[in-house]
């Protein structure tokens, strides 16, 4: 009676969660609700919303997904900004931000900086298009999966893309008087993998990837 | 008015597996699932010290030096607050003043009074610090513009032998500080907001 087999303690927890959730914030256990695309339930006890389903979203991921990794490749490889001053002129890209850092000896700054606004968006790019594609394809999720949406998860708050941008628009602010900035086509780029990337990450639904990967464990 | 504790359950932080054995690895996504964040007010509050200390060499060392014909000059964050206002962009000025100082000095205040007010079980709202936890979590990240001010500034200017902009020493304090500070408002588990306001496991038994 006490040593359960592994299979059979399987088939307790998948019951457990058809059957039931619990609020994240107050953890208050409710009945799974039944929602249809676009759906959301508030938690009768601390009305924070605790269960969604989103309308397609995987087609709507896989979409902004293919996108924020075109407008990403474009942000990194052409010119970012350009400036003149008395005949001297200055272009840089998003790495020589990065990089101005590093040869400033500021290499822990340089470093979050170069996760915050490359490698953690880029990641988080390559994570949510995988999840995606294998929601939409309704094939076997397992390990891989369970262990892409956990990062993805985890890295979220520190994509930072928004806030470079935002960062960047003051400093325009402070220079532009300075001298004169022509904008390159890898700020458009930025500004909207920024936008891209804020939607994207609200599109993918949580609740349903990980029922995915729950259900065909 | 039930949780997973008073089950024996426990909701996995990570996926939101319910577990009937909590402490054991989540079967789903293969985090430790806890009926509460082990240890979770010490994390806030050693993150939330880390936090604060950062923040001081942070706003008293220069994070920007402006090397020009006119000479050498530091800036500190402040400095940058005060000399925005005074060419006029005073919208500039606004929002890093709120990003930089506002929010991380109301940030390091919310967290310490979430903290205590679970730590000595005030009975305050729990809906009110329920909303305050939501909003520091979201805010937090907007602090780093500063840092990114900074990183775009020295970039762009770097005009020959006319003028250039260099990061300070006080950046790296600054963004140490930001970092600290979202992993102490991370680290606060917003269930135990709530457990003051719900009869204990024994009670709950007996009622």
């Amino acid at each position: 009676m006490n040593v359960q087999s592994r299979s059979s303690r399987l088939i307790t927890v998948e019951q457990l969660n058809r059957d039931w959730v619990a609020c994240p914030y107050c953890d208050e256990v409710w009945a799974r609700p039944d929602l249809s695309e676009g759906e959301r339930a508030r938690c009768g006890n601390c009305h924070s919303i605790f269960f969604v389903k989103k309308t397609r979203s995987a087609e709507r991921t896989i979409a902004l997904m293919i996108a924020a990794l075109i407008l990403f490749i474009t942000a990194v490889s052409f010119p970012f900004m350009r400036m003149e001053k008395s005949g001297l002129s200055n272009e840089i890209s998003v790495l020589d931000a990065v990089s101005i850092l590093w040869t400033n000896d500021m290499h822990l700054v340089a470093l979050l900086c170069a996760g915050f606004i490359l490698f953690f968006p880029m990641a988080r790019i390559l994570l949510l298009l995988f999840i995606g594609i294998s929601l939409l394809g309704k094939g076997e999720t397992g390990r891989p999966h369970a262990w892409s949406f956990r990062l993805a998860q985890f890295i979220e708050p520190w994509t930072m893309a928004e806030i470079f941008m935002v960062g960047v628009i003051v400093s325009l602010v402070k220079v532009g008087k300075l001298a004169d900035i022509t904008l390159g086509p890898a700020f458009w780029s930025m500004t909207g993998l920024m936008i891209v990337l804020t939607v994207g990450g609200q599109t993918i639904c949580k609740d349903t990837v990980w029922h995915n990967i729950r259900g065909q464990r | 008015m039930t949780t997973t504790r008073d089950l024996g359950w426990a909701r996995c932080r990570t996926c939101g597996t319910l577990t009937d054995r909590p402490g054991e690895k989540c079967l789903v996504c293969g985090a430790s699932t806890e009926v509460r964040k082990p240890q979770s007010l010490q994390y806030v509050w050693a993150f939330w010290f880390a936090g604060v200390l950062a923040y001081i060499p942070g706003n008293l060392l220069p994070i920007m030096v402006t090397d020009s014909v006119a000479g050498t000059s530091p800036s500190t964050i402040i400095g940058g607050v005060i000399s925005l206002a005074h060419h006029g962009s005073y919208v500039i000025a606004a929002v890093i003043f709120i990003a930089s100082i506002a929010v991380p000095v109301s940030k390091f205040a919310i967290i310490a009074w979430l903290a205590l007010s679970i730590q000595m079980r005030w009975k305050l709202s729990t809906h009110r610090r329920h909303m305050a936890h939501e909003v520091i979590e979201f805010i937090g990240r907007w602090s780093m513009i500063d840092v990114f001010v900074v990183a775009a500034l020295a970039a762009l200017i770097q005009v020959g032998g006319l003028m250039a902009i260099s990061p300070g020493i006080g950046l790296d304090a600054f963004a140490l500080s930001v970092i600290f500070t979202m992993l102490s408002a991370n680290s606060l588990d917003p269930r135990m907001i709530w457990d003051a306001s719900r009869p204990r496991e024994g009670e709950h038994a007996a009622t």
